[in-house]
């Protein structure tokens, strides 16, 4: 594997001097200003959220999943609201990785915001040639690979075998300069030894978790409501589940860890952190709740203040520490 | 005839979340309410046809906003915008929640979203409601009318000429009626009932009265259509529009999570070069020139 220079966007994108607490975050070659990320597939390319975030507060933006060619997607009804949660079975719905490149490019690193690439291929060679393809453009934060959409036929396969997302890492990892962060599923029955695999293949982080699979039935007329039939679970009601698998997997692995699943308010943060995340990702709160990434980072800044804390390393991972004086 | 003035694709630029109170709810028909929210910006920036989402301040169950199109604003004596409301019927979860809001019921809403009907620049538009339907077509006929302006841009109304504007209005039965007071008040506007029932006004389907308004030779025939109703409806006006060789607009009404693009849920069926390709309802629409879609039968 060849060397690989470091990714500090600390500096590019500095913290706004709102805080006397250290909010910078190190996820394997790439250094973000503060960890509230925003989730792939619930910020659009960003253009969509240009009216309600500033884009200069978060730590990053991941980007909706591209494919080599451009999917249509799956019919509609596309999502349906669950208590404290929704499904969705979008499809991956995108034009494909020239318009991508040509389009959504240049907006997105024009942004105050470190800004990464989400993939997705049917093979692996479709994920190297991705990647090479993206290598093009040093000024992305980095590529998040979705081995993990419950919503496509093969998209979760390399996410669920721990050789084949072993395999298809290394060759993104082969491909490109980029960091790379594997977003893993969790519908397995063993989420640690894809993490594993992950880390094994060369992946600077993982980012977990993807959507639950699930089904919502209109029982009146004995039909599924998805016009896909099953689809992914998110929002809060699935946060327990999330934190679980963040918190088994930071046991499990080395490398830094993206927490993703019903994160919404600052306590939410700060239980993943905990937990073993480094970062987070901020998902389907942002549909209903368009603004929040950004408030979260202020409100993060303020709850270190308010518990006397200088870096946030000092919470992070900190349920898996002996406990210590201080925050 | 008038372009669909919709804006960049995947660009919401004029919408901004905002936390408001509820002011006064009113019932306006069974099982129908118009809620007046608090919310002077959006109140000033929102054009017919556009929408916002709301949902409750706090609390996860239920979760997502919901979309709904402006009723109309509410301006003062001095003229100036305050407030708007809008009209929902109850069919669920939120919907069964709202019609227990109180004033002062603190509510978190973004918008306005949409494109919103284009300003008609014909001589005589036919707005065709279907059930809620109608809801709509308040704002767009008094700025038809030219009674009202509405958004903060002079632009809009650049050689603007009022034109005359009517509403058929169809309904399951007269007990689900609405009240059309606020309609009849603007006094100039034809407004034509039919029920499904018979009980009221016309028996039968509203498309029969859309189709008879079309079918006629008089000068004052409608040369343009805005619609909005159950989808088996709006695809009949808009057959009925086609063969008539008059445009036809319709609001469309998918499942929306966002309402700002964000997503991909809200998808319609949008004809290209090459047959179709599903689009967003939330920021390509809600209002789609009925012959850009792509549906049974077109």
């Amino acid at each position: 594997m060849p060397q690989l220079a470091s990714f500090d966007l600390s500096s590019r994108f500095s913290t706004l001097a709102t805080t006397t607490a250290k909010l910078e975050v190190q996820l394997g070659r790439l250094r973000l200003r503060n960890p509230i990320l925003v989730a792939s597939g619930t910020f659009g390319y960003a253009r969509e959220m240009a009216a309600f975030v500033d884009f200069a507060k978060i730590g990053g933006i991941i980007p909706k999943t591209i494919t080599p060619v451009g999917r249509i997607g799956n019919p509609p009804p596309r999502t349906v609201e669950t208590a404290s949660g929704m499904l969705n079975s979008i499809g991956l719905d995108n034009d494909g990785l020239d318009t991508f490149i040509t389009k959504h490019i240049p907006y997105l690193t024009s942004l105050a915001a470190p800004a990464f690439a989400n993939i997705a291929g049917r093979t692996i060679e479709e994920y190297a040639e991705m990647a090479r393809r993206l290598d093009e453009f040093p000024q992305l934060a980095g590529l998040e690979l979705n081995i993990s959409c419950p919503n496509v036929t093969g998209g979760v396969d390399f996410g669920t075998n721990p050789e084949s997302a072993e395999k298809v890492v290394r060759s993104v990892r082969e491909a490109c300069s980029l960091p790379v962060v594997a977003k893993l599923t969790p519908n397995v029955t063993d989420i640690t030894a894809v993490a594993k695999a992950a880390a094994a293949g060369g992946a600077d982080a993982v980012s977990l978790v993807n959507t639950f699979q699930g089904m919502a039935i209109n029982w009146r007329k004995r039909k599924p409501v998805l016009g896909n039939v099953l689809g992914g679970l998110s929002g809060p009601a699935i946060k327990p589940l999330a934190l679980r698998c963040v918190y088994q997997v930071a046991k499990a692995v080395d490398i830094p860890i993206i927490g993703i699943g019903g994160i919404s308010t600052i306590d939410d943060v700060m239980e993943f952190l905990v937990a073993g995340a480094s970062a987070v990702q901020i998902g389907t709160a942002n549909f209903y709740n368009p603004g929040v990434s950004a408030r979260l980072v202020d409100e993060l800044a303020a709850i270190l203040a308010a518990e006397d804390c200088s870096d946030i390393h000092e919470i992070i991972g900190s349920i898996h520490r002996p406990p210590a004086t201080g925050c | 005839m008038v372009a669909n003035t919709s804006g960049e694709c995947g660009m919401v630029p004029h919408a901004d979340q905002h936390q408001a109170r509820v002011l006064a709810q009113r019932v306006l028909a069974h099982g129908t309410y118009a809620v007046r929210i608090d919310a002077r910006e959006l109140s000033t920036n929102i054009l017919p046809g556009q929408f916002f989402m709301i949902r409750p301040a706090t609390g996860t169950d239920p979760l997502l906003g919901r979309p709904f199109a402006l009723y109309d604003t509410i301006v003062d004596d001095h003229g100036d915008v305050t407030a708007f409301e809008f009209a929902y019927h109850v069919i669920g979860k939120m919907t069964g929640l709202m019609s227990h809001w109180e004033p002062g019921e603190q509510v978190e809403l973004w918008g306005p979203l949409g494109n919103g009907f284009p300003v008609y620049t014909g001589k005589h538009l036919l707005c065709v409601g279907g059930g809620i339907g109608y809801t709509p077509f308040l704002a767009v006929a008094r700025e038809t009318l030219g009674l009202r302006k509405y958004g903060n841009k002079p632009s809009r109304y650049e050689n603007f000429q009022p034109a005359k504007v009517t509403l058929a209005y169809g309904v399951q039965s007269k007990r689900h009626r609405a009240d059309l007071s606020d309609f009849e008040s603007m006094g100039t506007m034809p407004l034509l009932i039919s029920t499904d029932d018979g009980s009221e006004g016309r028996a039968g389907f509203v498309t029969e009265t859309v189709r008879e308004l079309l079918d006629s030779s008089h000068e004052d025939r409608p040369d343009g259509v805005y619609c909005c109703g159950p989808e088996p409806m709006m695809y009949t006006v808009a057959r009925l529009c086609r063969d008539a060789r008059v445009p036809c607009w319709l609001s469309l009404e998918t499942p929306m999570a966002c309402g700002f693009g964000a997503c991909f849920s809200c998808v319609t069926r949008v004809k290209t070069d090459d047959g179709w390709d599903y689009r967003r309802t939330c920021i390509e629409g809600p209002i789609f020139p009925a012959d850009s879609l792509a549906y049974d039968g077109v």
